[in-house]
């Protein structure tokens, strides 16, 4: 398995956390509604990764480094600070 | 079939229209959830919103999404007009496009109008009833057919159903209608190439990308990105409802247009407009027949910028007055914000909207005669040296500009305050020192702009003081 692939397995493995997760939450609390919206953002990043990523191995060209790792770092800063407001 | 687009076209610039859709489609998505719950009448348009916020399952998130999405729909379709504008994609032979799109705009500042009183909150009361009181100052059978389409029979509940039937039945169909129009153009003639100045585009830029998956994929990329950002607005800034409206707490309450419409607001605001009495008038309809002439110049734009070239290095004028019209609408904006319910005298208007327009238009000027020096000329590559010249002198350009600013303001505010205050010595000192900075940096840039022409032969009357240690080597 090569990088990008399992760079894509990771985020969809986050994909499925994330979604699992959604349903832990209380729907009339705000605090939940917060978190709520955090994970599908969580999701919807994952997704646009893995679509760059799979337009880039597609292109026979690798996905550039820089934009993969400000990637990471947002979806890494958003699921602590999910976390932790839970 | 949907035809393949072209490499160039992976490119978030080519897409704002399309996000705007996507905007538009979320706000389909959560519109059509809370109307399970709401109600459009005067006696229950709060409780049916607060209960939205308060009983159903994420209803505040649904709420905060919706009312952030509209605002990124309306922010979205300025960008994508001006894009359009600035590399005029406006031009031959998309110029029913351009009206289209237009359209597609106008009804999308009718989205942001009509939605901003259902929630019937204090805040989005007053300004709706602002904003139809204008509509009377407009000339009798345009204020007529208005009136007739969003008040109908007057009174509230009227009104409150008007504007509902608007916002959730008449707009998204006519502008469903409108996008049907636009991407059948859009598939007849393509999408524009870039105006990079430096065609024909390499080979790796005009390769054809399918639709599908590629192009579609991409799509979806910048719809996801774009999602995820409104989400994580939506979770650090909920929105909380303002109190419900009532006449006693509306007449305690300052009316405030939403953001979009700020500009209007602020113009109307300017002393000569707010006089009673039939010149009151007189003036609020020469106001509104302004703000009006504006959307008519932006409709017939394709009419009028009919020139062959749509590179922005030959376009200097249009240029000008483009980044002149983005820099009013802020400054007006932010200034609305900033006074709720102040008068503007008419000097201040004045002022400062005129010094924003001839801060501007030196800056683009100026900078357009450092970045395209020799436009027309032959091309001759530059050696490094002189483009590093050029990039000096451009940031000093920009900063004798920036100063320049400061300048011009510290000049209106001391003749403002002698004007207001009347005359002090401290004060003509002030006005003494900032006139005499603006002209320091006048000549500043002045010299500046002679020293960036210098190698190019084009001066016809030569200052030997502009040209110490000026070699014509």
């Amino acid at each position: 398995m090569n990088q990008a692939n399992r760079m894509i397995s990771l985020l969809l493995v986050l994909q499925v956390f994330s979604t699992g997760f959604l349903w832990t939450l209380d729907a009339l609390n705000q605090v939940s509604e917060g978190i709520f919206a955090l994970f599908v953002a969580v999701d919807l990043l994952a997704f646009a990764m893995v679509s760059y990523i799979y337009r880039a191995e597609k292109l026979r060209a690798s996905p550039s480094r820089a934009w993969v790792l400000v990637g990471c770092i947002i979806l890494i800063a958003i699921v602590f600070a999910s976390l932790a407001i839970h | 079939m949907l035809r393949p687009a072209p490499q160039y076209s992976v490119n978030p610039f080519y897409w704002l229209g399309a996000l705007t859709v996507v905007a538009f489609v979320i706000q389909g998505v959560t519109g059509i959830i809370m109307m399970l719950y709401y109600i459009p009448s005067p006696t229950q348009a709060y409780s049916t919103t607060q209960y939205i916020f308060q009983n159903v399952s994420y209803g505040r998130f649904l709420e905060t999404v919706h009312l952030y999405t509209a605002y990124a729909m309306i922010m979205l379709a300025f960008m994508h007009m001006m894009r359009n504008y600035f590399v005029s994609t406006h031009k031959k032979p998309k110029e029913i496009m351009w009206l289209v799109g237009m359209g597609m705009g106008f009804v999308t500042l009718g989205f942001g109008f009509t939605g901003y009183l259902l929630p019937w909150t204090v805040v989005s009361k007053s300004a709706t009833d602002v904003g139809i009181g204008m509509i009377d100052a407009l000339p009798p059978p345009v204020s007529s057919l208005i009136s007739f389409l969003v008040v109908g029979a007057g009174g509230d509940a009227t009104e409150l159903l008007r504007f509902y039937d608007l916002h959730v039945v008449v707009l998204p169909a006519v502008l469903l209608v409108l996008l049907a129009v636009k991407m059948y153009m859009l598939e007849t003639h393509g999408v524009s190439e870039p105006v990079t100045g430096r065609e024909p585009l390499p080979e790796n830029k005009t390769r054809l990308v399918p639709i599908f998956p590629d192009m579609s994929l991409y799509l979806l990329e910048l719809a996801a990105l774009f999602g995820a950002g409104m989400l994580l607005i939506s979770a650090l800034v909920p929105l909380n409802l303002p109190p419900q409206y009532t006449p006693e707490l509306a007449a305690q309450t300052a009316a405030q247009p939403d953001w979009y419409f700020l500009w209007i607001y602020q113009i109307l605001k300017i002393s000569i407009f707010e006089q009673s009495g039939p010149l009151g008038q007189a003036a609020l309809t020469v106001a509104l027949s302004v703000v009006t002439l504006i959307f008519i110049l932006l409709i017939i734009l394709p009419f009028i910028d009919r020139g062959p070239t749509r590179r922005i290095s030959k376009r200097p004028r249009f240029v000008t007055v483009g980044a002149i019209f983005v820099a009013e609408l802020v400054v007006l904006a932010i200034w609305g914000y900033l006074t709720p319910g102040q008068t503007i005298p008419v000097e201040q208007a004045a002022l400062v909207l005129g010094g924003i327009a001839l801060v501007i238009a030196a800056l683009s000027l100026g900078l357009y005669r450092l970045i395209f020096p020799r436009a027309a000329a032959p091309k001759v590559s530059a050696k490094p040296s002189i483009r590093t010249a050029q990039l000096w002198n451009g940031i000093s350009f920009a900063a004798l500009c920036g100063l320049g600013a400061l300048a011009i303001g510290a000049s209106v505010d001391a003749s403002v305050k002698l004007v207001l205050g009347g005359v002090s010595m401290p004060l003509v000192e002030y006005l003494v020192i900032s006139i005499l900075g603006l002209g320091l940096i006048l000549i500043g840039t002045a010299y500046l702009l002679y020293r960036s022409d210098l190698g190019s032969g084009q001066i016809k009357r030569r200052v030997g003081a502009f040209e110490i240690g000026w070699s014509e080597e």
